[in-house]
């Protein structure tokens, strides 16, 4: 084709042009557009100066950072010893250390080590503890991996939490949307959210770390695995794998702290059995959507009232507060407080404490940060572990688009409304769980007023980003041969409840696109994706249709 | 950044790994920072990476490109001990005093301290992930690379980086 017809490129590919980053035959076509397109051109040079801005920037504010406040170590010394802790480690880690790395297939590499584990069993159990720990939870993942579990129960109890998730294949996704403060607890516990009681978990903490001291016993269920850190945040973890298949049955982890994290495998039958599977006393179920208890919510005096938390709510969405920062209010001790956690820039908190300056009882607490909460969007993949993208239903995507930078530009669309829905979706869940039917009954008409007005305005906004986003996608899900299921809806009585289910159907729906837009590793095949994410869309916009109605009367 | 490959002998990697920390130590020690990481922490951190870098190379793994490994493991170490920091505030020296005060940059003509301020707000209103993409390009990380440390695909770091960098040229706009 002439690059004299060839259309202007996206601003994607200039990007990825002026990165290098385009494959050779699409970066030769834009070069030669670029020669022929004044327009393109000139956008393309203003990229290329903002790409210096930022340069000259980024060197700017990295030379006004402090120099180191120590000297540096000698690391010679740390290398002799990293030496000597490595020729110390037993035949059998060294014999399987090169099938793990060297890129065999994965079952290749599961099944060639748990032949080499059991034909060493008699030598591990005579070899020091860390050869037996690695060779256990090498043979638990192997196991595992072999053997998909089916949903199963685990308790997770810390110092002020005791819950139970329910994980595996056909969990409900709702699973997925715990409290922030556990999930920036299973991120620092380096727990996999969607299987929190794995060898594999376990394992990948224990390797990448330099120093440790492992102890292997045997208890009534199993084996139990003890292993201490001398670095690091986690100050040791131990894991106790049942004797028969090695499924992990129950785990701790103790962080430097002193803070910890209990799981324990709850087993089918309610009865105890060799004291490991009891079931927990408290057991309070994921999906139910009770509203919290307001306690001093109508308190009178002084203290503050959900009617000030409303204002302080109203105040927030005046500057936009309420669509992902990582802010969090509550009403505590007479006060409505407003906590901002790690990840809140500096301006952004200075705009923030602007907007509740002159406003009675509220307290603000933007100094104690706490652990960053993993925003939606924005989702790390726990630390040191990289997510794999299914390539299968995005090639499917791909093809269907007709290549390529169809793809790209079909993501980028897809993605930002999404990001603009989940944004409306937390913010109107936020408020479904601070005002409940009952609380709501107890504000004056006009504060009510108030709520609708803010809760409409996010349900509008999110109704018009859900129909762009089933817009861009149903003709390629079609296509690619999904067809929606039939939505049984459960008619709410009021819109705090149909918000809940709101979110829920949401959350779903994002899953499954980030899951299509190779953003989120799935966790099974994706041939049904185009049907699942179809009838979510669906179940979507009819939770989406009753909340409206609900909000409306 | 040289890669090291082929078996070799321990004092050869040591050497080299030796070599490698006083090239990089800085920019690693100052990416942190910009993480929220404090200090001395960031300077701790930084010698744990490079610890984890012999003992990964002396285990006989083979890693492709240093410098995004070592990117790699010191923003998930750094977000780890940013995490831990919980009773404390994150490391945030005063930057837009510190870009824009004249006695600090008598050689910056009042526009162009207006122009950086300006930049600076900007590159604060991006999204946390975003930024972390500029960030980690501006290190000279690659598109897989920046993916892999972050956990996401490399279109998708394409994207953040597009919406980051069209936010930006709105502001030279300006």
């Amino acid at each position: 084709m002439s690059s004299f017809r060839m259309r202007h490129p996206e601003e994607t590919s200039l990007v990825r042009y002026l990165d290098g980053d385009l494959p050779a035959r699409e970066a030769g076509k834009v070069a030669s557009h670029l020669e022929s397109c004044s327009q393109c051109r000139a956008e393309f040079e203003a990229l290329q100066s903002t790409v210096a801005d930022c340069a000259r920037y980024r060197q700017e504010v990295l030379d006004a950072m402090p120099a180191p406040p120590a000297e540096w170590r000698d690391l010679y010394r740390d290398f002799s010893r990293i030496d000597e802790s490595l020729a110390h480690e037993p035949l059998l880690v060294r014999l399987a250390r090169p099938l793990v790395h060297a890129g065999a297939p994965r079952w290749a590499t599961a099944a060639v080590l748990a032949t080499l584990v059991v034909l060493g069993v008699f030598y591990q159990l005579r070899q020091t503890p860390s050869v037996q720990a690695a060779a256990l939870l090498k043979r638990a993942i192997a196991t595992a991996e072999a053997k998909p579990r089916r949903v199963h129960r685990i308790r997770v109890r810390t110092g002020n939490l005791d819950f139970t998730r329910v994980v595996g294949p056909q969990a409900p996704l709702t699973t997925a949307a715990a409290a922030p403060s556990v999930e920036a607890l299973f991120n620092l516990a380096h727990i996999d959210r969607n299987d929190p009681l794995s060898a594999r978990s376990f394992e990948q903490w224990r390797e990448q770390q330099v120093h440790t001291t492992d102890e292997v016993s045997t208890v009534a269920a199993g084996y139990r695995i003890r292993t201490v850190a001398r670095e690091g945040e986690i100050a040791e973890a131990s894991i106790t794998l049942e004797a028969s298949d090695l499924m992990p049955v129950d785990e701790r982890i103790e962080f430097r702290d002193s803070e910890w994290v209990e799981l324990t495998e709850i087993a089918e039958s309610t009865t105890e059995s060799g004291g490991i599977t009891v079931a927990p006393r408290v057991e309070v179920p994921v999906r139910a959507a009770e509203p919290p208890s307001r306690p001093a919510a109508f308190a009178p005096g002084p203290s503050a009232s959900i009617s000030d938390e409303l204002q302080v709510l109203l105040a927030l969405h005046e500057v936009e507060a309420d669509l992902g920062d990582p802010i969090d209010v509550s009403l505590s001790n007479g006060k409505v407080l407003v906590t901002g956690r790690a990840g809140l820039p500096p301006s952004r908190q200075q705009k923030i404490q602007a907007a509740l300056a002159n406003m009675p009882l509220v307290e603000m607490q933007f100094d104690s940060l706490q652990p960053a909460a993993i925003p939606p969007q924005a989702a790390l993949s726990s630390a040191g572990g990289s997510a794999t993208p299914h390539p299968v239903i995005q090639s499917r995507v791909e093809k269907q688009l007709g290549g390529h930078a169809e793809f790209e530009r079909f993501s980028a669309q897809i993605l930002e409304s999404d990001e603009e829905a989940m944004k409306r979706v937390y913010a109107l869940h936020s408020l479904a769980q601070k005002f409940p039917a009952a609380s709501e009954a107890q504000l004056s008409a006009k504060d009510r007023e108030l709520l609708t007005t803010l809760s409409r305005e996010h349900a509008a906004v999110l109704s018009q980003k859900v129909s762009t986003l089933a817009s861009l996608l149903l003709p390629t899900l079609s296509s690619l041969g999904g067809t929606a299921a039939l939505v049984q809806a459960v008619p709410q009585a009021a819109w705090q409840p149909a918000a809940e289910d709101l979110f829920r159907s949401s959350t779903r729906v994002d899953k499954l696109v980030s899951i299509m837009l190779g953003m989120t590793p799935s966790e099974g095949s994706t041939a049904s994706l185009p049907t699942d994410l179809l009838s979510a869309l669906k179940d979507l916009q009819s939770n989406l249709d009753d909340c409206q109605r609900l909000i409306a009367q | 950044m040289g890669f090291l490959r082929q078996p070799q002998s321990s004092s050869e990697l040591q050497d080299q790994v030796a070599q490698l920390f006083v090239d990089t130590r800085e920019d690693l020690y100052r990416y942190l920072l910009t993480l929220g990481v404090h200090p001395p922490k960031a300077q701790e951190s930084v010698q744990e990476v490079f610890l984890r870098l012999y003992a990964t190379l002396k285990k006989g793994e083979k890693i492709e490109n240093i410098r995004g490994w070592l990117f790699r493991v010191a923003h998930n170490v750094g977000l780890k001990v940013r995490a831990r920091q919980a009773s404390e505030e994150a490391f945030a020296p005063e930057l837009e005093l510190r870009l824009t005060h004249p006695a600090l940059n008598p050689e910056r003509d009042l526009l162009e301290r207006e122009r950086m301020l300006r930049f600076h707000t900007a590159v604060e209103g991006l999204s946390e992930q975003q930024k972390r993409c500029l960030f980690l390009r501006l290190e000279g990380l690659r598109y897989p690379e920046i993916a892999s440390t972050l956990g996401i695909s490399a279109s998708a770091v394409g994207e953040f980086l597009r919406r980051a960098l069209a936010r930006l040229k709105k502001v030279r706009d300006e």
